[in-house]
């Protein structure tokens, strides 16, 4: 359960437009910056930065052809990609557990204050 | 069956004003969600989280909104947001903890939604959910051992 994987994921995927282009692509089957902007309200070139950062994350992966990137869904990293969302109710389940602890800790040392 | 949020409930032996703190205070943010933080506990106030990975020294951020802040009943926020957008159904997910006093204690109601409307694909979204519910049955028992073990260090 690390922290800065499930981090990383929410940064690449925390950004409606770039989870927009990872459904049209899981649609689509692939798709190019120029093809994606069709359907998305946002210019070929911000689309074309997006498709950058899903790429770094490993959430896609793509093949030149001529001028342009063809683009399709990393499935095996999707899965991965998944698989650190799935933690996410468990950091919960972590989290709550810590606040209990220090807030009976406290309550201990102000009862015992009185 | 709802596969748009995380509901938690727990009994917490400390009153509703000490885990109010607990949840909305820097300083114990820094603890409990290990998240450097400027959160302010009134409704409209905006923020970050920040995590600095130990190894790498790179820094994650997240930003949040608080939707409802009342001591010490409720309190609501939103986050995963983009950077520059503005917190709303839709784009975000909502936390939000209810405190119930319960004899000397509290009880917690916590709720993560908006998984849903995140616009994700239902399959994934599915197996996600159900994945969250395995992944639950596996770690409740070690966090209960470990909560044990942190209990009796202090």
């Amino acid at each position: 359960m690390s922290t800065a994987i499930d981090d990383d994921l929410w940064s690449a995927i925390g950004d409606p437009t770039r989870r927009r282009v990872i459904d049209l692509l899981l649609a689509e089957g692939q798709g190019t910056a120029t093809t994606l902007s069709a359907y998305l309200p946002v210019t070929r070139q911000a689309v074309a930065k997006h498709l950058v950062v899903l790429d770094r994350a490993g959430l896609v992966r793509s093949v030149s052809e001529g001028r342009e990137k063809r683009y399709h869904v990393d499935e095996a990293q999707l899965a991965r990609a998944v698989a650190q969302l799935n933690s996410v109710g468990a950091m919960w389940d972590a989290r709550l557990q810590r606040v209990k602890s220090i807030a009976e800790a406290i309550q201990r040392a102000k009862n015992t204050e009185k | 069956m709802e596969y748009g949020s995380i509901e938690r409930e727990l009994h917490v032996d400390a009153s509703p004003e000490v885990v109010f703190e607990v949840l909305t205070s820097p300083e114990h943010i820094r603890d409990w969600w290990s998240a450097e933080t400027d959160l302010e506990p009134a409704a409209g106030a905006t923020g970050s989280l920040m995590w600095t990975d130990e190894d790498s020294g790179r820094r994650h951020s997240s930003p949040f909104t608080v939707v409802e802040a009342d001591p010490p009943r409720t309190f609501s926020f939103r986050w995963t947001h983009g950077e520059a957008e503005t917190a709303g159904p839709g784009n975000s997910l909502l936390v939000t903890f209810e405190l119930v006093p319960t004899g000397t204690g509290t009880t917690v109601r916590f709720r993560e939604t908006g998984f849903r409307e995140r616009g994700w694909e239902a399959a994934v979204l599915e197996a996600h959910y159900n994945d969250h519910r395995q992944g639950w049955d596996f770690f409740l028992p070690r966090l209960a051992a470990s909560a044990g073990r942190l209990a009796a260090a202090r």
